[in-house]
C-alpha cells in the first residue's frame, strides 16, 4: 500500500520524461520525437526549472521563519513552555498547507511545498525538544527523543512527498542515536553500522527486477547513501583528513586512535572491503550512484592508509595518489577504447549522456578556486615588505598592494 | 507505462527508428553503460591532487630540491604538455571543437597548472620583475585565453579569467568578501573589462558557448561589489541605482534566453539590495517581520507567474 501523495504512475511517468530530456539533450532524440514522449507522460502534476525551485523553497523557508518570528514577537510570549507549543502547533498549518497544494495544486518538487513540510518537520522537533529541556529531562534522552521524532517526522515526509532528501535526513537522524547510549566508542561504531546495515538490507529487500524504474532509481539512491554512511562510519582515520586541512592535533597521537587493536584493525580491512563490496555491487547491477561513492570510498581508503599504518605523510603524497587515478583512468579508458566499438561487457568511455549544461559547472569553479591558491602556496624567503603579504588569486606570483 | 513499452510502441507507428530503439533501449536497460562521467572526474581529481602535492613538496623543500631541479622539471612538464596539446589537438574552430580524447583537456589544465607554479616560483624566488610582478597575471591571463579559446577549453577559461581577476587585485584571502572601497572599484572594472571582452568575442563569433562562463564571472563581481556599495552607502549614492540598472538588465536578459539560471543570479542579489535599503528605514521588529513576510510572499508570487508563463519543464 503506497501512502504517497503521488501515484506510481504519475511518478513513472515523470521519470520518463526526465529521461527523454536527457536523450534529447545528447541528441539521441529530436525535439519531436521528445514532444510525442511529453504528450504521453503528462501527468497534469505542476513542475518547476530547479531555478525557480530553490528560489520556491528559499522564500517560502524566509516566510516561515518571519511567520513564525512575527506571531511570537506579537503576543510577546517568553515562557519556554508556550513557545515549544507554540513551535509545534505551527507544524500543523504548515504541513497541511503543503499537502493542499499538491492536492489542489498538483505540486510535484515545486519548492514551496518541500520548505512548508520540511519546516514543519523542524518546529515540531525544535518544539519538541525546547519542551523536554523545560521539563528538565537528561540532555542525553531529549537529545534521543528529538532524533527518533525528527527520523520519524522526515521519514513521514519522505513516504508521503518522496522527497528524497527527507529520506537522507531520517537516516542521519537515527545516526545519533547509537551516540547518546552511554556506549563506548567502538561499541558507538558497532550500533551505528549496524543500523546502516539494517536499513540497507531492508531497502535492498525492496529492489524488485518488477520495480517500476522511477522506484529503482530511488532506492538506488537511498543505497548509495546508506553505503556511505557505513564507509564513514567504519573509517577511524577520517578526521586526520580534517586535520592536515585544519592544523589541529588529531587523533593520530594516540595507538590505534583510542580503540582495542582487535576493532582498530577489523575498521582497517572495513575501510577496503566496503569500496570493494560497493563497488562489485554497483558494478554487477549496474548503479552510478553507488559506483561513486565506492569510487569516492576507495580513494578515500588509499588517503587515510599511511594514517591507520601510522606511516609518516609526506608533501608528495597527494601527488603520487593524483598519479595513481590518473594512470588508472587511463588505462580504463584505454582498455575499453580496445574493445568492439569502444565497448567491453557492456561499459564504454564514451559520453552517452550529456549532463544539463548551466554555463559553469563546479569544475570551473574549483578552477577558479584552486589556481589561487597555486600562488599562495609558494615558499616565501623574501624580506617583508611594505604593501606586501597578499596573495594572488590566478597563476601568477604571490604579493599584494 | 515504462520505458521500454512506450519506447516499442513509438517504433511500431514509426516515431522512432529502428537505430533508436536499439540504442535507447541498451541505454534503458544498461546493457550499454557509460562511465565517462566517471572517468573525467578521476582524471580532473587527480589532475588537482598532483598539482598539490608538487605545489606542497616545493614549498617544504624548495631548499634541498634547488632552484634549477624545481624549475626545470616544472618547465619540462609544461612543455611537455602543451607540445602534446599542439600535437594531437583538432584544427582551431570557432565553434564547439570536441577533444580528441578524454585526458587531452586534463593535460592542458594540468600544462597551465605548472606553468603557473613555475612562474610563481621563479618570480617569488628571483624577483625578475620586482615591483611591476604583477604584470606576470596579465601575461598568464593572456596565455590561458589563447589557450582556452584554441583547444575551447572552459576550466583554463575559468583560470584565464580568475588570474585576469588577480591582476585587478583580487585575493583568494579574507578580506576578499569584507570588499572595502579599493576592491569595490577594482572588481567593477574588472567585471565591465570582461562582460565587454565576453560580450565582443561573442558578437564576432568567436567560441559562443563561452559566454555563459563571462557572464557567470560578470554577475558575481559586479553585484558583490554593488551590493557592498549600497550596505556601506544605502541609497545616499550611484551604487543602489547602479544595482537596479544591473538586475533590471539580468531579468530582461534571462527572460529573452530562457536561462533562468540569471533569473536566480537577480532575484537573491535584489532581494538582498532590497532588504539592505528597505531595513535601514524601518527600525521596530514588527515592520521588520512584516516586510519580510510581505515581501517573500511578494517574490514567490513573482516566481509563480514567470513560472506559468514559461512553463520550463525541471
Amino acid at each position: 500500500m503506497s501512502i504517497s501523495l503521488y501515484t506510481d504512475e504519475q511518478e513513472e511517468k515523470i521519470f520518463i520524461s526526465s529521461e527523454a530530456r536527457t536523450w534529447t539533450r545528447s541528441g539521441l532524440i529530436t525535439d519531436e520525437q521528445f514532444g510525442i514522449i511529453n504528450a504521453r507522460t503528462n501527468t497534469g502534476v505542476s513542475q518547476t526549472n530547479v531555478f525557480f525551485r530553490i528560489l520556491f523553497f528559499l522564500f517560502t523557508l524566509a516566510c516561515v521563519i518571519a511567520v513564525v518570528g512575527f506571531y511570537l514577537w506579537a503576543t510577546g510570549i517568553r515562557n519556554e513552555v508556550t513557545v515549544a507549543w507554540s513551535l509545534m502547533a505551527f507544524s500543523i498549518p504548515f504541513y497541511v498547507l503543503a499537502e493542499t497544494l499538491v492536492k489542489r495544486n498538483s505540486f510535484y518538487r515545486h519548492g514551496i511545498e518541500e520548505a512548508l513540510a520540511l519546516s514543519s518537520t523542524l518546529l515540531l522537533c525544535a518544539g519538541f525538544v525546547l519542551l523536554m529541556n523545560v521539563l528538565k529531562s537528561e540532555p542525553r534522552l531529549f537529545i534521543l527523543a528529538g532524533s527518533l521524532l525528527m527520523a520519524a517526522s522526515a521519514f513521514w515526509v519522505y513516504l508521503r512527498f518522496g522527497f528524497l532528501y527527507a529520506a537522507f535526513i531520517a537516516v542521519a537522524a537515527l545516526c545519533v542515536v547509537p551516540f547518546q547510549l552511554s556506549l563506548s566508542p567502538a561499541n558507538e561504531r558497532v550500533a551505528l553500522v549496524s543500523i546502516l546495515m539494517l536499513m540497507l538490507w531492508m531497502n535492498l529487500r525492496k529492489c524488485l527486477p518488477t520495480n517500476e524504474d522511477f522506484k529503482k532509481e530511488k532506492l538506488a539512491t537511498i543505497q548509495a547513501f546508506l553505503l556511505a554512511g557505513i564507509y564513514l562510519a567504519v573509517n577511524l582515520r577520517l578526521p586526520e583528513l580534517f586535520r592536515i586541512q585544519s592544523g589541529y592535533p588529531g587523533i593520530s597521537d594516540r595507538s590505534f586512535a583510542g580503540f582495542a587493536p582487535l576493532f582498530y584493525w577489523t575498521t582497517y580491512v572495513l575501510t577496503f572491503l566496503v569500496p570493494a563490496l560497493g563497488l562489485y555491487y554497483g558494478l554487477k547491477n549496474r548503479i552510478r550512484l553507488i559506483i561513486d561513492v565506492s569510487l569516492v570510498s576507495a580513494v578515500i581508503t588509499l588517503a587515510t592508509n599511511k594514517d591507520y599504518l601510522g606511516l609518516k605523510h609526506y608533501e608528495w603524497d597527494p601527488a603520487i595518489l593524483g598519479v595513481v587515478m590518473v594512470i588508472v583512468a587511463g588505462f580504463i579508458i584505454r582498455w575499453l577504447i580496445g574493445g568492439n566499438n569502444g565497448m567491453r561487457h557492456g561499459y564504454t568511455a564514451r559520453n552517452m549522456l550529456k549532463p544539463e549544461n548551466y554555463g559553469i559547472s563546479p569544475a570551473d569553479l574549483g578552477t577558479a578556486v584552486v589556481i589561487g591558491e597555486i600562488a599562495a602556496n609558494q615558499p616565501s624567503i623574501q624580506p617583508e615588505k611594505p604593501f606586501s603579504g597578499g596573495e594572488s588569486g590566478g597563476g601568477g606570483v604571490s604579493s599584494g598592494y | 507505462m515504462n520505458i521500454a513499452a512506450l519506447l516499442k510502441e513509438m517504433h511500431q507507428e514509426g516515431t522512432l527508428s529502428s537505430d533508436q530503439l536499439g540504442i535507447l533501449t541498451e541505454l534503458h536497460l544498461k546493457k550499454r553503460f557509460s562511465i565517462h562521467r566517471e572517468l573525467r572526474t578521476a582524471i580532473y581529481i587527480g589532475v588537482l591532487l598532483i598539482t598539490a602535492g608538487v605545489g606542497l613538496t616545493i614549498k617544504q623543500y624548495f631548499v634541498q630540491l634547488g632552484d634549477i631541479a624545481i624549475v626545470g622539471s616544472l618547465t619540462l612538464g609544461t612543455l611537455a604538455a602543451f607540445l602534446y596539446c599542439f600535437l594531437k589537438g583538432k584544427p582551431y574552430s570557432n565553434d564547439v571543437v570536441e577533444s580528441p580524447n578524454i585526458l587531452f583537456d586534463y593535460v592542458l589544465f594540468f600544462g597551465c597548472t605548472f606553468y603557473a607554479t613555475d612562474i610563481a616560483y621563479i618570480e617569488t624566488q628571483f624577483h625578475v620583475l620586482g615591483d611591476l610582478w604583477h604584470n606576470y597575471l596579465l601575461v598568464s591571463a593572456a596565455l590561458f585565453f589563447f589557450l582556452a579559446y584554441r583547444f575551447d577549453n572552459r576550466l583554463v577559461l575559468s583560470m584565464a579569467l580568475s588570474t585576469l581577476a588577480a591582476w585587478f587585485g583580487f585575493q583568494l584571502s579574507v578580506r576578499f568578501p569584507s570588499m572595502h572601497h579599493y576592491y569595490r572599484e577594482s572588481a567593477i572594472a574588472y567585471s565591465i573589462v570582461i562582460f565587454l571582452l565576453g560580450y565582443s568575442l561573442h558578437r564576432l563569433g568567436k567560441k559562443k558557448h563561452f559566454l555563459d562562463t563571462y557572464l557567470n564571472f560578470t554577475i558575481h563581481f559586479l553585484l558583490l561589489a554593488l551590493l557592498s556599495g549600497v550596505i556601506e552607502y544605502k541609497i545616499a549614492s550611484w551604487h543602489f541605482p547602479a544595482m537596479v540598472t544591473a538586475i533590471v538588465a539580468i531579468v530582461a536578459y534571462s527572460l529573452r534566453t530562457q536561462r533562468f539560471l540569471y533569473m536566480l543570479y537577480a532575484i537573491l542579489y535584489g532581494y538582498l539590495c532590497l532588504g539592505v535599503v528597505v531595513f535601514n528605514f524601518i527600525n521596530d521588529t514588527a515592520g521588520r517581520f512584516l516586510y519580510a513576510i510581505i515581501s517573500s510572499i511578494a517574490v514567490i508570487c513573482l516566481i509563480l507567474i514567470l513560472s506559468r508563463k514559461f512553463k520550463e519543464s525541471p
